[in-house]
């Protein structure tokens, strides 16, 4: 943990600080400031679905909409993007979706902290879900599902070297999967940072500079609503090709 | 599009890569490569997450599913509902015109009968009539046979007679009562060949 930088580095938002000191066979597993926003990530978005159900009532109010809309817009992208043969994995994509959309949204709160900026939190998501669908595959199809790497109708002299494409391009997913969502918030937050430090930095010279403090604070204001996009996006995104895997895994092709 | 997707993928992997080799090398660089966090942020996102699939599958996604599931059943019920009374209402239309129409042919039918009857009775009763008067025709006619044989009979007998006498006083032959007759019958009947012929 190097706390070095200083607090006004753009990085240092993404420090972990320990909580709750703990320590297991030699290996630091503090409760940190990571784990509490993923905990609240989960409390809040569980309170929130159960609160909003509790009536349950048969014209939904405003909460028990928002509810009611999240579960079908989560179970509108499984039906679609799986069909019928993906309902028993939508707990675990509505659960995927949920954690995300409120992890990076409760991220955008000023003081919250992103664990969804945290490379090995989003790669091990991805990389829990590549070897999911893998297996899925495995046990689905057997050893035809090797024949997912060779594309239908393509020429034979092509095909050793499209294999290996297809082999590569197979095993990027969960790289791909977990870096775009990390070098999304990690890259908007940077930049929240410095659009926030350097409307602090220029208004701290004082006199007519502070007028000037305006344009990056204004430019803030805009930023923070497109991290309010990207965090939504990004959630979605992450979701979408998660059912697009389970797709391929449960159809081949 | 699949060697694009896969020339993007692999841009991403090289940047993923090259991300912990150049912050490496600046240094300090980023906290997310201070790989001492790591067992922490695993262990807490296994545990939170495992918790969260467990709420989400065992409280929040029946939950909701069951609402959605309750509100559509009570949709398709009361389309049902509106359904069979609009069915139930056509039916009882239908039943009603159906009841109607059959009204309308019974009353045509027992018109119809009736004028049959009455066209029955008036025949019956004019072919009674014409009987009667037939047989009265007939009676009547017979009654004039009879007179007129009668006569005729009487005829012969007075044409016998005076035949008897015109003999009797011309040629002074007796003749019997019964041979005049006789002859008088026979003449009679060869006449009322000759005329029937």
């Amino acid at each position: 943990m190097s706390g070095s930088q200083g607090m006004h580095s753009p990085v240092a938002q993404f420090e972990i600080k320990p909580l709750i000191e703990l320590s297991f066979g030699g290996y630091d597993l503090s409760f940190t400031n990571s784990s509490l926003f993923m905990m609240l990530a989960i409390g809040v978005s569980a309170a929130f679905l159960i609160s909003a159900m509790r009536r349950g009532e048969l014209v939904p109010g405003r909460m028990q909409g928002l509810a009611e809309m999240m579960y079908e817009f989560v179970a509108e992208m499984v039906r679609s993007n799986v069909g019928h043969e993906g309902r028993p994995y939508f707990p675990f994509i509505f659960t995927l979706f949920v954690f995300l959309l409120f992890g990076n949204m409760l991220g955008l709160i000023p003081y919250s902290y992103t664990f969804t900026s945290q490379i090995v939190v989003t790669f091990a998501m991805a990389a829990f879900v590549f070897v999911g669908v893998t297996l899925i595959a495995l046990f689905k199809h057997g050893l035809h599902f090797f024949s997912f790497f060779v594309p239908a109708g393509a020429p034979k002299v092509l095909i050793p070297f499209l294999i290996v494409i297809e082999v590569i391009s197979y095993f990027v997913r969960p790289v791909s999967l977990s870096v775009r969502l990390f070098a999304n918030m990690l890259a908007g937050h940077t930049m929240l940072k410095v659009f926030a430090g350097l409307a602090v930095m220029i208004s701290g010279a004082g006199g007519l500079a502070m007028a000037g403090s305006l344009l990056p604070f204004v430019a803030l204001i805009g930023l923070t609503g497109l991290e309010v996009l990207v965090a939504a996006l990004q959630a979605y995104v992450f979701t979408i090709l998660t059912c697009m895997y389970l797709n391929d895994a449960l159809h081949l092709h | 599009m699949k060697p694009m997707k896969t020339c993007q993928h692999a841009g991403l992997l090289i940047a993923g890569l090259a991300m912990p080799m150049s912050a490496q090398a600046a240094g300090a660089g980023l906290p997310q490569l201070d790989i001492s966090t790591w067992p922490s942020q695993l262990f807490w996102l296994v545990v939170l997450f495992t918790a969260g699939y467990t709420l989400m599958a065992k409280f929040v996604t029946p939950r909701i599913g069951s609402v959605l599931e309750e509100r559509r059943a009570k949709l398709d019920e009361d389309l049902g509902k509106a359904r069979s009374a609009s069915e139930d209402a056509a039916r009882i239309r239908a039943e009603y015109e159906a009841d109607l129409d059959a009204a309308r042919t019974a009353a045509a039918e027992t018109a119809k009968q009736a004028a049959a009857e009455a066209a029955k009775q008036a025949e019956a009763s004019d072919a009674k009539i014409a009987k009667k008067l037939a047989e009265k025709v007939a009676k009547a006619e017979a009654k004039l046979a009879t007179a007129r044989s009668e006569a005729m009979a009487n005829l012969n007998n007075v044409a016998a007679e005076a035949a008897m006498a015109a003999v009797a006083q011309l040629a002074n032959i007796q003749t019997t009562a019964a041979q005049a007759g006789k002859t008088a019958d026979k003449l009679a009947t060869q006449m009322a060949k000759q005329e029937s012929n």
